[in-house]
């Protein structure tokens, strides 16, 4: 089947069933994509299909052929970081990191539909886990990301 | 036996280990610079710091970084004395030499009264068990992550070392400009002399190597350009791209994937198994039986072309599992048992003073009342992983791992190799908590690995094997027993604890040769009850240790996690008792700790406490020490729709000399979620030898729409750096207990709370 991914496209002899997450992980080498519960609970795995924010780790791979993924591969480089990559350096969010690609596409997602988030908002989309408790920098990031992007315009 | 007897009967038994007995300065942790590894054009000058051609420094890199922001603040102390700026240091990870090993972590494990220690004068008795630790934990060398203790105890001897070489490189410039050494200045890792003339670091390392510099000391803190400066952690950028690597990160060429399944009783194994289903699944190759490693549980592995596959495997296999022979476990029993122990043994004491007993005869009033903590997991977000390859008698491992040697160690048991063939790669760890203390998982990858004929194989745990077959952190129980005179005074407190041991099992798995038939107390089950700061005039602390069978290890802070709740509710209970306000009565009784004090006032001054509220909220107070950092936390709490909400906590923390107070904050904050995760819903229950929980769906923690924001406020301090990553998780629980004794009138004293 045919995958489109960061803008190449890839070719899987994937078992249709398989979830993305491992597509993405095992086959393609794409580790920035992270497994944390396999069951949509905890959010590590989260990459966008046609976007919109999708937990990669129950996603069958054959549900998302021809659609656009995109994983935090293409979100931004360290030389030109998106700017919630660059709010999350300033506002120092990581802390052991492995939930924060996840963190990072589900905050891409929500900026994309909604361009000021409020703190409500931000609950609201932000369900991902993380085990060291960066939630409260991580609301501030998104913050100061909204901002950036008023002032400098779009990502 | 007395606290005393014990110290001395362990130091007896312990110091035959102990080869030599002379002074212990940073500089004997210096080491050669054949310790370091050799890389074309680096020159090494001691055991930690390189010179590259190009003026960086390569730092050698004994500890784990599992968020904590260590590589960050260690880099920081070697860039302060160099005088090199933070992004020219890079990071090698260290070799196996004991002059890696951790010496502080050891000592901290001796049960001392941390008020003790409070003065300007430690007690002799206190230096000599400090020392002669000290020197057997030289001796050792156990390369550990853990127990908040990298700074204290890297602090001395990576300064040393980066004094030494730029020392070195100093007076190499002195000789080749033939200038006075004095007259050199560093800046920005650039010598300078007032001739004009300049050298980087790189031009001079060859003629500084072999020279030795004598009388060498750290800068001076008034010096320091560096250290107390907030500073942007050096790792956080790869974690922003996806770029950061961790175990299940590593991608080898021609590499495979293995899953595991354990017996889902702990202790026990597979009687029999039919894998044929298995097998003849598409992408599946191998099915290898895993022995019980390093403590855990026996179980199978599915080798596979991808983590999916194997898992697919996994799922076809029909196994018939079996109990261990001493039969399943149960957590409804265990508690039983602990409070059977409670009621009917003596346990070790150890902490005593004044005369309880006569207290508690003439006693008005008596205050008596059980506490209990369960089980509980670690749940890092990366699941336990090893990555290993056997090839040619010689294995490669890579890992994340809080203990790199016994990691190493642990290979080469399985593998059968000696220590010296195999390789360690320690990768970045997604979560330790005390997690990765343990090996079970190295030796499966490793004995999965020597039946894939030479291949890399990536061996990874499911979240529900990661959750049910955890080092758990131990179920615990506390009977608290006050005496009040007429007055209302205070005058005895008698706490006894019972759960399992901790520490002598490890020790076991660590360093079987300090291991015997007859446990040691271990400290860490009586911290947070026997070291209390109050100055009641009688006390009795003692604890009596159990052995349930079930896995137990250490959870981020350890004893003081469940303890601090026991104590720091029990406290609050007395001051409701003789009608004070929590803080008042805690200062009260803190009139000999005024460190402890100060933190409680600041925190309090902080938070504003004792001014009004929005209707429906509630303050409540907590205050607690672990590894020599003293922390008062006050959380403001409501209820919505019978659910517990925490709005605000307001931290302080004294945590001596602060190396990196942006690191500080991003702990006290994780701590406090970490520490409040455990307070509203974690527990894990045995049922049948079987873990109840199994992932984030049945076993919650704190998401983003429940997390507080949480204010640090640190304590200036010149003290010798003390812990930071795990002093603020503590008194958490007990903040929000007592918050919502102040909002319900109803006492908290079970964990995980419940309104």
């Amino acid at each position: 089947m045919d995958l489109n991914i960061n803008g190449q496209s890839r070719t899987s002899n994937a078992d249709p069933s398989m979830p993305l997450l491992w597509v993405l992980r095992d086959e393609l080498n794409l580790t920035g994509t992270k497994f944390g519960c396999g069951i949509a609970a905890c959010g590590a795995c989260t990459v966008h299909v046609g976007g919109q924010p999708v937990r990669s780790c129950v996603m069958p791979v054959s549900a998302v052929a021809n659609q656009a993924i995109k994983t935090i591969e293409s979100l931004g480089t360290a030389e030109k970081p998106h700017p919630l990559q660059a709010a999350w350096i300033a506002e120092q969010v990581p802390q052991c990191g492995y939930c924060q690609s996840g963190m990072l596409m589900a905050a891409a997602a929500l900026l994309d539909k909604n361009a000021y988030p409020s703190d409500a908002d931000i609950d609201a989309a932000m369900t991902n886990l993380c085990r060291c408790g960066t939630y409260q920098r991580v609301r501030a990031a998104i913050h100061r990301a909204a901002a950036q992007m008023k002032k400098g315009g779009a990502a | 036996m007395k606290r005393r007897t014990w110290i001395l009967s362990a130091l007896g038994a312990t110091g035959a280990l102990v080869v030599g007995w002379g002074v212990m300065p940073a500089r004997s942790r210096l080491g050669s610079p054949e310790l370091m590894l050799k890389t074309e054009g680096d020159v090494a000058l001691n055991g930690w710091i390189k010179i590259a051609q190009d003026g960086a420094v390569v730092l050698a890199m004994p500890r784990s970084e599992m968020g904590q922001g260590i590589h960050t603040a260690l880099a920081m102390l070697v860039a302060e004395e160099l005088d090199v700026p933070l992004n020219r240091v890079r990071l090698e990870q260290a070799g196996a030499d004991s002059i890696y090993g951790n010496v502080a972590m050891l000592v901290a494990s001796l049960p001392f009264h941390p008020l003790d220690s409070e003065g300007e004068h430690k007690p002799t008795k206190i230096k000599m068990g400090e020392w002669l630790v000290g020197k057997i934990a030289r001796e050792l060398g156990i390369n550990a992550t853990g127990g908040s203790s990298s700074i204290a105890d890297l602090w001395e001897p990576m300064r040393m070392a980066a004094a030494t070489a730029r020392a070195s490189l100093v007076q190499a410039t002195a000789a080749a400009w033939k200038v006075p050494a004095t007259e050199i200045t560093v800046a920005q890792g650039v010598m300078q002399h007032a001739s004009g003339k300049t050298a980087h670091f790189g031009e001079m390392a060859t003629s500084a190597a072999g020279t030795t510099p004598a009388n060498i000391t750290p800068k001076a803190s008034k010096d320091w350009k560096l250290i107390g400066q907030a500073t942007a952690r050096t790792d956080i950028p790869t974690k922003v791209t996806g770029q950061a690597t961790f175990g299940l990160d590593m991608r080898l060429p021609g590499m495979l994937f293995a899953a595991v399944q354990m017996c889902p009783m702990i202790g026990g194994s597979a009687a029999s198994m039919d894998t044929k289903d298995a097998l003849a699944l598409k992408g599946v190759s191998k099915v290898v039986p895993l022995d019980a490693w390093g403590g855990g549980t026996a179980g199978l592995a599915v080798v596979g072309q991808t983590t999916w596959h194997a898992r697919q495997g996994v799922q076809a296999i029909k196994v018939q599992w079996q109990a261990p022979a001493t039969g399943a476990l149960d957590s409804q029993r265990i508690q039983a048992n602990l409070l059977k122990a409670l009621n009917e043994e003596s346990g070790f004491t150890f902490h005593e003073q004044g005369v309880p007993t006569q207290a508690e005869k003439s006693a008005a009033t008596r205050i008596d009342e059980l506490y209990q903590a369960p089980y509980l997991a670690h749940a890092t977000m990366e699941p336990m992983n090893c990555t290993a390859q056997v090839k040619d008698g010689k294995v490669e491992i890579w890992v994340p791992t809080q203990v790199p040697q016994m990691a190493r160690d642990m290979a080469a048991k399985v593998a059968k190799v000696d220590k010296e063939n195999v390789i360690v790669h320690v990768t970045q760890l997604g979560g330790g908590f005390g997690r990765r203390l343990e090996v079970d998982f190295v030796g499966q990858a490793v004995q999965v690995a020597m039946a894939c004929e030479g291949q890399p194989v990536q061996l990874s745990w499911s979240r529900e094997e990661d959750m049910t077959h955890d080092f758990y952190r131990p179920m615990h129980l506390a009977k608290f027993q006050a005496s009040l005179d007429d007055k209302g005074e205070v005058t005895s407190l008698r706490i006894k604890s019972a759960g399992d041991a901790i520490t002598p099992r490890w020790m076991a798995r660590a360093v079987p040769a300090l291991s015997g038939p007859i446990d040691m107390p271990d400290k860490t089950a009586s911290e947070g009850l026997f070291d209390l700061p109050y100055g009641f005039a009688s006390q009795h602390m003692s604890h009596v240790a159990t052995k349930s069978g079930v896995t137990v290890g250490f959870w981020r802070s350890v004893g003081h996690s469940h303890n601090a709740f026991f104590s720091e509710s029990f406290i609050d209970e007395l001051a409701a008792a003789t009608k004070l306000d929590p803080l008042a009565f805690r200062l009260n009784w803190l009139k000999d700790a005024p460190r402890y004090a100060a933190v409680l006032k600041l925190a309090a001054d902080k938070a504003a406490w004792g001014t009004p509220l929005p209707a429906g909220r509630a303050r409540g107070i907590a205050l607690h020490e672990s590894f020599g950092s003293i922390v008062a936390q006050v959380a403001e709490v409501s209820l919505a729709d019978g659910q517990i909400r925490v709005h605000r906590v307001v931290c302080a923390i004294d945590c001596g000399t602060v190396v990196n107070p942006a690191t500080v904050a991003q702990q006290v904050e994780s701590s406090v979620i970490f520490g409040l995760s455990a307070a509203l819903f974690g527990k894990i229950d045995i049922v049948g030898g079987a873990v109840q929980q199994s992932n984030f769906s049945n076993a919650p923690i704190v998401s983003l729409a429940l997390a507080p924001q949480v204010e640090t406020h640190i304590v200036p301090s010149t003290r010798h750096p003390a812990g930071v990553g795990e002093p603020a998780v503590p008194p958490v629980a007990p903040a929000v207990g007592n918050a919502l004794f102040a909002l319900t009138g109803k006492r908290q004293r079970a964990l995980p709370l419940v309104v």
